[in-house]
């Protein structure tokens, strides 16, 4: 089930431009700012009531997110739906027909995470995420 | 020194049909559209979904353009507590932010942020800002 929109993601050239908006004017905190080697981008997460807004920045060329900044620049990514049971909520949508990215839960930022492929959802790139318990 | 911003009021999903796409997403998501409306001035078809707090916005133009529906994240909006405190205080980072003004929500305002949100657009509102008489109070979304 989905319980909460647990973050939105934007696509930044270099997060610590971008932290001087969202951290130091907005004034959120971070909560987890980690390179994820395998995806080539660093990750930070900051909180903003119950949901976080992720800023990704590319670390690596060969990514699909240096190429959505090469094409569209700076701006929002995906939106991420915070579920109880995301291993159900990917076979829910592979049932509806949606096409998928990741075939299978992996180890993401939010905690276990898949993406759903934006040409099943109008253009708009969807994320599920089960949290860890232990947290980011 | 923070803003006081609250947490995520709303996202923004721009489509071309937004009926559709809002359609779709009620059906992805297993949750149901708590409320369509026509924007008082523009016309525009929008119509809401409610996780917790937060609201997804689906917006589109009056009437849905042909073909397939075409949706794109659009920007979000921030509920702080006191609109003008937080407004003064991104101005005097440089930031450029326009006045605030009524929002459709009643007894809302609203204020953009130009400039300085890295490809977002993005804005800020505070609920309760202008009182209300019941008369004009209409269902939240």
């Amino acid at each position: 089930m989905i319980t909460k929109i647990h973050h939105v993601g934007i696509v930044v050239r270099s997060a610590d431009e971008a932290l001087k908006f969202y951290r130091d004017a907005l004034g959120l905190p971070v909560t987890a700012d980690k390179v994820v080697e395998d995806q080539g981008v660093r990750g930070v997460l900051l909180q903003i009531g119950n949901s976080e807004i992720e800023l990704i920045e590319p670390t690596r060329t060969d990514t699909g997110v240096y190429r959505f900044l090469e094409s569209r620049g700076e701006g929002m990514h995906h939106i991420c739906f915070e579920t109880d049971d995301v291993e159900a909520e990917l076979e829910a949508a592979k049932q509806k027909g949606i096409q998928v990215i990741d075939e299978k839960p992996r180890r993401g930022l939010a905690g276990m995470i898949c993406f759903l492929h934006p040409k099943s959802n109008h253009g708009v790139l969807v994320e599920f995420a089960q949290p860890l318990p232990e947290g980011h | 020194m923070s803003i006081g911003a609250t947490h995520i009021d709303h996202i923004v999903i721009r489509s071309s049909d937004s009926a559709a796409t809002a359609a779709h997403f009620s059906r992805l998501l297993g949750a149901p559209i708590r409320r369509t409306m026509t924007r008082p001035g523009t016309g525009a078809h929008l119509e809401f979904m409610k996780f917790g707090e937060v609201i997804l916005e689906f917006a589109g133009p009056p009437q849905p353009s042909e073909g397939e529906p075409r949706a794109e994240l659009a920007g979000f909006v921030l509920c702080v507590r006191d609109i003008h405190a937080a407004v003064s205080r991104l101005r005097d980072r440089g930031y450029p932010v326009g006045d605030p003004k009524p929002a459709v929500q009643p007894g809302a305002l609203i204020a953009t942020v130009r400039g300085g949100t890295h490809g977002v657009p993005f804005a800020i509102m505070q609920y309760g800002a202008i009182p209300q008489s019941p008369a004009n109070e209409e269902p939240e979304a």
